[in-house]
């Protein structure tokens, strides 16, 4: 058998397996709403001493979402390997409710990778702006929400949920980030994703997507199909998860990847984990964030401190991308964080990399922050 | 090779977690039998955020409003507790802990976390409860 036909019986495998899973994950949830779903939520406050009251009789149903543009900016500086880099970037988010079951949003990204050039005295580099994403959601029940438009691509989970760098806590990308996402890291076409309860103990979140070809420099996408899954278990506040992805162009083939969120109840402690495999590369990276608000010293400082630290590898596949690294690499971050105030953030870190290319420090040095800009009244108004 | 290793770290990172998780959530299931009271306190006490949203005195009657009085002042109190534990659970899992924004434009960026991070519907009612209060 050619390994195009057990790559492809492997593939067929596992949508079938994707489908099943959510077959069953919906299947075991009407099993459960057999009680009304609010009463999962009763049934967890009783048990945790809660109340009897219902969600949906909440008096925040009543408040009507306004328009939200929120404005993100950095500043780094980027030096090792011989050379200095000054990256400074803008990305507003601008946010739209329409009724009660529609959002748009989009993300728009404006940045620019200073350098020093030879016979010109200064930094200097094109400017770069790119539609991040905008997308249309209706939120089509409890369980499910339709997305049409361009949108992040949900493989793994750093590109949806850790990307801006208002939240990340290490300023460079991992290895493995290009794996999976697409050009641009979006994708243009449809998605259906949600989360709900399957257990009062676990949750199950999804997302499954399409996206067609687009060649359109700031809007580019391939074209492929996928799905990520996971499951949270609030109590123990840990998450897993996978994601699949079947390319539909170029040499297709297929993308695994994994995931791992946990956060210990007794630290203010974040460990995150992704693996990424494909025809192009493959690796992992483990990042621990520590908010060092328990240390007994320096309490006035220690308290908006916070430390992280990322481990990460990467091996070249058997075709070369141009978006991927060229050659085996390994690489170590460690990085200081200092919170003035919500949004508002210096970042620091240092990075040794490994690879037969040569090995180098990284050192990065900057300034976050992140506002809030409500465009309306925002207070209840009836 | 290439594959044992990343194989072999996922398996580390799966294993090691969970176990590790499930022992946590064992240990506290028995040490504190209501765990939403003492979950909350401690994660007042253990995870105080340097933008962290102050929480009204508990023993604060709910707000007055038309939909607002039909909870009772014990209910609100267990619903504010309820959208506190949810809060951290969930939106701590990716940042720190934001500060509370105008009602209006909360229930927006509730809306859109719950298509970015696929929280629940409870959750974003819940949250958005605590988040307005």
């Amino acid at each position: 058998m050619s390994r195009v036909t057990r790559l492809g019986r492997v593939s067929n495998y596992l949508i079938f397996a994707g489908l099943i899973f959510f077959l069953g994950a919906f299947g075991a949830r009407s099993l459960f709403a057999q009680t009304p779903v609010v009463a999962t939520a009763t049934t967890e406050s009783s048990s945790s001493g809660g109340s009897s009251a219902e969600p949906q009789d909440l008096d925040s149903d009543d408040i009507k979402p306004i328009p939200v543009l929120q404005i993100s900016a950095a500043f780094d500086g980027v030096f090792g390997g011989g050379q200095t880099q000054i990256h400074p970037l803008i990305a507003p988010v601008l946010l739209v409710p329409i009724g009660d079951r529609w959002l748009f949003e989009a993300r728009g990204g404006f940045e620019s990778d200073l350098t020093e050039q030879t016979g010109i005295p200064g930094f200097h580099a094109p400017f770069q702006k790119e539609l991040d994403y905008a997308q249309l959601d209706f939120i089509a029940n409890r369980y499910m929400t339709v997305t049409v438009g361009r949108f992040l691509t949900p493989f793994g989970i750093f590109n949806e949920r850790l990307y801006p760098v208002w939240i990340r806590d290490l300023q460079s990308d991992p290895l493995i980030l290009p794996i999976g996402v697409g050009p641009s890291n979006a994708s243009t076409g449809a998605m259906v994703r949600g989360g709900f309860n399957a257990t009062s103990q676990i949750n199950i979140n999804y997302a499954v997507y399409y996206s067609t070809l687009s060649t359109v420099s700031s809007v580019d996408s391939s074209r492929f199909a996928g799905w990520r899954a996971g499951i949270y278990v609030p109590k123990a506040r840990l998450e897993l998860g996978g994601s699949f992805q079947h390319l539909l162009q170029d040499d297709h083939s297929n993308l695994f990847g994994f995931h791992a969120v946990w956060q210990p109840l007794a630290l203010p402690l974040d460990i995150r984990a992704e693996t990424a495999r494909s025809s192009v590369g493959s690796g992992y990276y483990v990042e621990s964030d520590y908010m060092l608000r328990q240390v007994p010293f320096a309490e006035s400082v220690m308290r908006h401190t916070q430390i992280a630290a990322r481990m990460q590898e990467f091996y070249t596949g058997a075709i070369v991308d141009n978006s991927i690294l060229p050659a085996n690499t390994k690489l170590f971050e460690f990085g200081v964080n200092y919170y003035f105030r919500d949004g508002l953030r210096a970042v620091s870190s240092y990075g040794r990399q490994f690879s037969p290319l040569g090995n180098a420090n990284q050192w990065t040095i900057g300034l976050t922050y992140r506002v809030v800009v409500p465009l309306g009244h925002g207070g209840l108004g009836e | 090779m290439t594959s044992k290793k990343i194989l072999a770290a996922e398996l580390a990172i799966l294993l090691g977690a969970f176990a590790t998780a499930m022992a946590q959530a064992q240990h506290d299931a028995a040490a504190n039998p209501a765990p939403a009271a003492s979950a909350t306190s401690q994660q007042l006490t253990a995870e105080a955020t340097p933008p962290e949203p102050t929480p009204k005195d508990a023993t604060t009657p709910p707000k007055s409003s038309s939909s607002g009085a039909r909870l009772s002042a014990a209910d609100e109190l267990s619903m504010r507790l309820e959208g506190e534990k949810r809060f951290r659970a969930n939106c701590g899992r990716c940042h720190v802990a934001p500060p509370k924004f105008p009602p209006r434009a909360m229930a927006t960026i509730l809306r859109h976390m719950r298509v970015r991070a696929t929280i629940t519907d409870q959750d974003q009612k819940l949250i958005l409860h605590y988040m307005t209060e």
